[in-house]
């Protein structure tokens, strides 16, 4: 009677994923089966109980049989989502982490929070929408799976879909944009210092503080100089290599540090355009040279970061080509 | 993955489609799953009942063996039996090995 129950419970093990339908004969028939089995070992001399034992261990899990029956899958994600699902996850995660960390931290630094604060709110909040991110979308696919849809992109793959070729960045037309952006840069700082940018109670007057001519503004031009300088040399090398992105890079960082604490301190926009604007928003507006100069700098940071990374992946991309 | 573990997947991987054939060819007479177990190993077929029995399945739903419950003895068994469908691949697949094979024997040699 024990020896039956083993059996018994293999075969209700095995049929508990069998759609209802196709239950009842797949046990009869599984039952017969093993019975079968059984009796030739019996015959050949073996213990009942050994016999059975032996015949359910060389059968294995009864769910993987059942899958074997229903052809049910065994995997999560198969072949052929599984590339579709890699490329749109990275995809999204690469969009949806950075804008969550960089929306919650510009929202936390204008509400005025502590540093702690923003930096913790930020990390747990890119946390978040990455694990939901994944979630969802291997959720989505595992459905697809299931229910046999094509995915996004049902065409078959042909060359066309090559990834373009990556830019090396050091190409002559890149010398003179870049060329072009500092001159214009550069050449407005010094017109603004002379001339004035902003027309304000009839005459024009400089957007930058002058307080900051010639010794800041000269580390600027200073900075725009070396810049240029760079630029040529990527291009007479043929391509961004480490030494060159590290230069970069620092000028980056000395840009966006003396930008941020000049803004930090109040000291980067002219005081009387300043002034001009608070009294234009009115009333209401206190806070606006608080956000604006937040913005300000967040979107210099943004840009310098961005500008910074983007050499270096042109120098180990150079590299990994060369 | 050890040598011998390599060795062993190639060559299930070269007898997989064998024992679809050799079911729909044995299966023109009717049998059932333990039986036919036992018959394929005995041909050189050998197969494990966990691939056997679900695979006996599979070509039922695809409508080349045809099942029946046979309850003369004192233990019911479900009976398989090669359907027309069934014969015609059987044919395809035996056409298909034969020419694989001559494939076979027209390749160079190793001495």
């Amino acid at each position: 009677m024990d020896a039956e129950t083993l059996t018994t419970r293999y075969v209700d093990a095995a049929m508990r994923t069998v759609p209802e339908k196709q239950r009842g004969d797949l046990a009869e028939e599984l039952t017969a089966s093993i019975a079968d089995q059984i009796e030739a070992r019996t015959d050949a001399g073996e213990p009942a109980d050994a016999a059975e034992r032996a015949v359910l261990t060389e059968l294995g899990d009864p769910e993987r049989l059942a899958a074997g029956y229903t052809g049910r899958q065994l995997h999560l994600i198969g072949p052929r989502y599984y590339l579709d699902w890699w490329r749109l996850l990275k995809l999204l995660l690469w969009i949806v982490i950075p804008c969550a960390g960089a929306a919650v931290a510009l929202g936390k630094v204008l509400s005025g929070a502590p540093v702690g604060d923003v930096i913790s709110t930020v990390w747990v909040t890119m946390l978040t929408a990455a694990l939901h991110v994944a979630f969802w979308t291997t959720l989505v696919f595992v459905i697809l799976e299931r229910t046999g849809h094509e995915t996004m992109d049902a065409a078959p793959w042909t060359p066309d879909k090559l990834p373009e070729p990556k830019e090396t960045g050091a190409r002559f037309s890149d010398l003179i944009t870049s060329l072009v952006w500092l001159l214009i840069l550069a050449g407005a700082i010094v017109w603004d210092q002379v001339f004035g940018l902003v027309y304000l109670d009839d005459r024009w007057m400089p957007a930058l503080a002058p307080a900051l001519w010639p010794w800041v503004l000269g580390v600027f031009l200073l900075v725009i100089a070396v810049e240029a300088v760079v630029g040529f040399a990527v291009y007479a090398r043929g391509r961004w290599t480490y030494a060159l992105a590290a230069v970069h890079g620092i000028l980056d960082l000395v840009t966006a540090v003396l930008a941020v604490t000049l803004i930090a301190q109040s000291r980067l926009i002219n005081p009387v355009v300043m002034s001009a604007i608070t009294d234009a928003v009115g009333a209401d507006g206190a806070d606006a040279p608080r956000i604006i100069a937040i913005l300000v700098a967040a979107g210099i940071v943004i840009v310098a970061a961005w500008d910074a990374i983007d050499a270096f992946r042109k120098a180990r991309r150079s590299r990994t080509l060369a | 993955m050890s040598e011998n573990e390599a060795r062993d997947t190639h060559l299930q991987e070269l007898r997989r489609g064998t024992v679809v054939l050799a079911c729909l060819r044995l299966l023109t007479e009717p049998g059932y799953g333990y039986g036919l177990l036992e018959e394929l190993g005995r041909r050189g077929f050998a197969t494990d009942a966990n691939t056997l029995y679900p695979l006996l399945r599979r070509l039922e739903k695809q409508g080349y063996l045809t099942s029946e419950w046979n309850t003369d003895e004192s233990r019911p068994r479900k009976f398989y039996r090669t359907s027309r469908a069934g014969d015609t691949l059987a044919a395809a697949l035996t056409e298909d090995f034969r020419a694989i094979a001559r494939a076979i024997a027209d390749l160079p040699e190793e001495d």
